[in-house]
């Protein structure tokens, strides 16, 4: 009986310094990863609108979205940037998106995945992204379904998922601005 | 036996991958492109290596009936501490390797090697097995990688080496690829082990 005790007390303490170990890690580099997570998204929201100031704004279901304008007290809109999500295959695909004032899409970043190596997370790739330039809501669905968005090879879900995700994010900015004017 | 001994078995006569047939399923989920698995490779043997010297380090203080939970926790400790150090000051590698980091844990070429070898034998071979096994690993992940990437989707290391009119083929780098690919090999390997 004893002897079960003392073995269970070593695997305790085996964890025990295993978790606290892990645990002051843990406050040590999440502040960094918090921080440069949020850099990376002013990043990238630059990259997509280059030269815009960016206000934060909120759709009536609470969803977040930036107004870019073209200058600080925001008097002529030049589009939105906003993050659409949905599960792929494996994964919640997030991407973020630049429309411009009248939701033509200008650019498109997948900015988190997990999809299958090889195929849906080829999503990344430039020749993905940049097939996007262009379209408007009614493009935005996968070729399979009749739309104009030629579809990853082996990965159709992912493709699917990032495209119902932007064109869901844009009826619903669309609908929120519809009800404002 | 002597260090280089340690060193060189896992790359050829005991391949952890042909030949001790340990490790299946991230080669069979990451080798479909050549960048794949030389990230899964380095970040795996970077973890075996860890992990094998600091079993090795606490072997006499680990009660036999418990070893492999403890095994278990320390793996996954070092597995998590080189994810979130990882992301945290080297976010570049991060992005590339993230992936495949959590699945280095139920990678059991690492529990394999520590009760197989880290438990029984010194810190400097074992650390000497871990970078064996983990170049030996890493070394047929690549080669399976090359095949499938090259048939599959004609390119290696996503530098175009197939002519234009080569058509993919695509099965190569969706998951029944991995296994006939995988069967392929070990027949070849079979195959030169008899002609011996």
């Amino acid at each position: 009986m004893m002897y079960y005790l003392k073995l269970g007390l070593i695997l305790l303490i085996f964890c025990v310094v295993a978790t606290s170990i892990l645990a002051y890690l843990n406050t040590l580099t999440q502040p960094v990863i918090a921080a440069r997570k949020a850099n990376e998204a002013i990043q990238t929201r630059m990259e997509l609108i280059p030269g815009a100031n960016f206000r934060e704004d909120t759709t009536a279901a609470g969803d977040v979205y930036y107004v870019a304008t073209s200058d600080a007290d925001s008097s002529l809109v030049l589009g939105y940037t906003f993050v659409a999500a949905q599960s792929g295959y494996s994964s919640n695909v997030q991407t973020m998106v630049g429309v411009d004032k009248d939701f033509k899409v200008l650019a498109i970043k997948v900015i988190s995945q997990s999809e299958t190596p090889g195929l849906g997370a080829n999503c990344t790739q430039p020749s993905f992204m940049e097939q996007f330039k262009g379209m408007i809501l009614s493009d935005l669905k996968v070729d399979k379904d009749g739309g104009k968005v030629k579809s990853l090879s082996g990965a159709t879900i992912t493709t699917r998922a990032i495209t119902s995700s932007i064109a869901s994010a844009i009826a619903a900015i669309q609908a929120d601005l519809g009800g404002e004017q | 036996m002597s260090f280089f001994k340690e060193l060189s078995k896992g790359i050829i006569k005991d391949n952890p991958i042909f030949v001790l047939v340990l490790g299946m399923c991230p080669t069979l989920a990451v080798s479909s492109s050549v960048m794949n698995a030389l990230g899964m490779g380095l970040a795996a043997t970077f973890v075996l290596v860890c992990s094998n010297m600091f079993i090795s380090m606490i072997k006499n203080i680990t009660p036999s009936k418990i070893r492999i939970p403890v095994y278990v926790v320390v793996i996954a400790a070092f597995v998590t501490i080189v994810n979130m150090v990882m992301e945290a000051y080297v976010p570049a590698l991060h992005k590339s390797l993230g992936l495949f980091i959590p699945l280095i844990v139920v990678n059991c070429i690492i529990l394999g090697r520590a009760e197989a070898f880290a438990n029984k034998n010194n810190v400097i071979m074992s650390i000497a097995d871990g970078i064996g096994m983990g170049l030996g690993f890493t070394l047929s992940l690549t080669v399976i990688g090359t095949i499938r990437e090259i048939l599959g989707a004609g390119t290696w290391l996503n530098i175009k080496v197939m002519p234009a009119t080569y058509d993919p083929m695509l099965v190569a780098i969706l998951a029944p690829g991995a296994f006939i690919t995988l069967g392929f090999l070990m027949a070849i390997l079979n195959l030169v082990k008899e002609k011996k």
